[in-house]
């Protein structure tokens, strides 16, 4: 295989792709919600931000006792402004994704032009490699536009991210794409298996929903059968005290580091009965959330959340991965521990759209080209 | 220049070619004719290195195809049947992306696609490929062909979108790219077209190659075995006496005029017999075998 070749299609996709008028008005409408997300972001951001230092002046005249004795209110991120791109990246940017996919082989087939093409010097594999070159160059593409509408946003409404911010605005922007990929590859697949584009087209959206909202659905179901009814309570047993010192925030609006209201562990109580239930509970809990976990491991959507979220709000990551986890810390770690406890969600992210490309790949080098 | 030797391609157990082989000399424009399904368009597929045989081998100037599919399609063109282009493109851009694979520079390609595109009245024709009709297609289909100048030229059906004019252009075209000594192995299921341009003919069906040499060697081996009898078509001016001969097998009369079946050619006697009679004889010859009605009984068989 001979790089010039592999580029010739890939260049030739690419152009086809960004010209096209599906691919046009697509990428339009993500770039005008991503500009109103990103506002909305910004807006909630500042008040966030007034928020923030009015709890510091708060912090600094008044001396706070009891459980919240020493907390300190959290800057917001720039990050959680990005946390309102996930929701449409999933809806729309699969969407695009789709769009530019399910028809790149089968319309060859349709129109004969893959026959034509076949029958000068090139080999099978560089024609479908440069073909998911060019369609993932062109969701890059988009990608581009997008974040470089959103940081011009930031700047414009004088919002200017930290160097670690704008590591972690690229790191989204990255998980983004390959979110996208995922479904792109499925739609390739699917137009190298289909005969026609239509069909093609009937079952990628097949899969997208089964992948985006059954699985989540089958995994919650699979929990609750698998894992059985949870634990019940010890009779007249004490009631158990929060203690206060391990209360862990929820930051949702970056108001504050801590809530009070997430997460509470509950402990020191010496009834032996309930420190079997709290382990009794802990282990049903973290059963039902195995289960659910492979079960969506198979959910790019699912997977894709996770490590966006993990991006753009490692602290609430963390807190989600360690409720019952004894390995809570005072203070959670940063983007690297966050992204750290979604390894599997990242490799997922990789693997999926790999056995698609696979499939595609094994297919297309075996069709039958009469 | 194009050899196959015992080439076989078996589809889902369905033998498509059968032990084809063929031979192809340099210069020469041959004609593949077979009825539709014969396996005329899997041996081209073949050849041009798209698909590989079950079984045996076919080679290109020397090249085996399986093993260097690359480095023949860099030395033939192709014209498939029904070719097809990306619509969204214009023919100049379609010609531009499949030339590049030849490693033309810019000014090269730009030369050669527009001398190839007035070749094939395209130039100037700025719409999409998408729009054309079937018979420019087919045309920017010779022309894509042609786009590396190959040295072999395999078309497949390649009159069958043609409007009268443009297959005499085609005709034209082929005769003078054999003038510059290329081969031009053309596929066809229409007799008078493969005809009008080929001089050498092979004759394919269910897979096999059933005769292969000029269209009369073509249709000699052909022709039905009833004994090898000639036909002599007689007519004269007065009504025909029966006529003894040891030779004659048969007569078919009616009235002034009679077809003699007989095992050798016997019209000096058969002219000295009526002339001895009196008659005056307007006509007499020798009847061949009617070439589409040979090849359509082998069609058949």
């Amino acid at each position: 295989m001979t790089l010039d070749r592999l580029f010739n299609v890939a260049r030739k996709e690419f152009s086809d792709h960004i010209t096209s008028r599906r691919f046009i008005i697509i990428l339009a409408l993500f770039l005008v919600i991503s500009a109103i997300s990103i506002h909305e972001g910004i807006e909630q951001y500042n008040d966030n931000l007034e928020s923030y230092n009015e709890q510091l002046q708060y912090m600094a005249e008044e001396k706070v006792d009891g459980p919240y004795a020493g907390w300190m209110p959290e800057k917001p991120s720039v990050m959680y402004i990005f946390m309102s791109m996930m929701s449409y990246m999933t809806g729309l940017g699969g969407i695009l994704a789709i769009a530019i996919g399910f028809d790149l082989v089968s319309k060859e087939k349709e129109s004969r032009s893959l026959k034509t093409l076949l029958s000068h010097p090139i080999y099978r594999d560089e024609i479908i490699n440069g073909k998911v070159l060019g369609g993932v160059g062109a969701l890059g593409f988009a990608m581009v536009l997008a974040l470089a509408l959103s940081i011009a946003m930031l700047l414009v409404f004088s919002v200017v991210p930290t160097l670690d911010e704008f590591a972690a605005i690229l790191i989204f922007g990255v998980v983004s794409l390959g979110f996208l990929i995922a479904y792109f590859a499925v739609a390739i697949t699917m137009s190298t298996v289909a005969k026609e584009s239509g069909n093609a087209l009937i079952y990628t959206l097949v899969i997208f929903f089964v992948v985006s909202s059954l699985l989540p659905v089958f995994g919650t179901i699979a929990a609750d059968t698998l894992a059985g009814d949870p634990p019940e309570p010890p009779e007249m047993g004490p009631m158990p005290t929060p203690r206060g010192e391990v209360v862990r925030a929820s930051s949702g609006g970056g108001y504050f580091v801590s809530s009070s209201s997430q997460s509470v562990v509950y402990g020191g109580t010496d009834d032996p009965a309930w420190r079997d239930y709290e382990e009794a509970r802990k282990a049903y809990t973290e059963k039902r959330r195995f289960i659910n976990d492979v079960s969506n491991i198979l959910s790019p959507q699912t997977n894709y959340y996770r490590v966006a979220m993990a991006v753009t709000n490692p602290r609430l990551a963390t807190m989600m991965y360690t409720v019952y986890g004894p390995e809570m810390q005072e203070t959670p770690g940063g983007l690297a521990d966050a992204l750290g406890q979604v390894w599997m969600n990242i490799a997922a992210l990789i693997v999926f759209p790999s056995v698609f490309f696979a499939a595609t790949y094994v297919k297309f080098m075996r069709m039958d080209i009469r | 220049m194009i050899k196959t030797e015992n080439l076989t391609k078996v589809y889902n157990g369905k033998t498509a070619v059968d032990g084809l082989n063929l031979e192809v000399g340099e210069g020469e424009i041959f004609g593949f004719l077979g009825p539709n399904g014969a396996g005329k368009s899997t041996t081209i597929l073949m050849l041009t290195g798209m698909i590989e045989p079950t079984g045996g081998r076919c080679l290109v100037d020397g090249i085996e195809v399986a093993k260097d599919p690359l480095q023949v399609k860099k030395i033939i063109g192709y014209l498939p049947e029904d070719v097809g282009f990306y619509g969204n493109m214009t023919g100049e851009q379609n010609l531009d992306y499949f030339a590049r694979f030849y490693g033309m520079n810019a000014k090269e390609r730009k030369d050669r696609i527009a001398e190839l595109l007035d070749l094939v009245h395209l130039g100037g024709v700025t719409q999409k490929a998408g729009e054309y009709s079937r018979g420019m297609k087919q045309r920017l289909g010779l022309a894509q062909a042609l786009i590396n100048d190959p040295n072999v030229l395999f078309l497949d059906e390649p009159t069958a979108n043609l409007d009268p004019e443009g297959v005499r252009e085609y005709r034209d075209l082929v005769e003078h790219l054999a003038a510059e000594g290329k081969t031009v192995f053309v596929s066809s299921h229409i007799l008078s077209e493969v005809r009008e341009v080929c001089r050498t003919v092979g004759l394919l069906a269910k897979g096999k190659l059933v005769a292969q040499g000029t269209l009369d060697e073509v249709a000699r081996t052909l022709a039905p075995a009833d004994g090898d009898a000639v036909r002599i078509v007689v007519e004269t001016r007065e009504h025909l006496p029966d006529i003894a001969d040891p030779e004659i097998v048969a007569v078919e009369r009616n009235g002034n005029r009679a077809v003699f079946r007989a095992k050798t050619d016997i019209r000096d006697r058969l002219a000295a017999t009526l002339l001895d009679q009196g008659l005056h004889v307007r006509e007499m010859r020798i009847e061949e075998p009617d070439i589409e009605d040979v090849f359509m009984a082998a069609y058949q068989r």
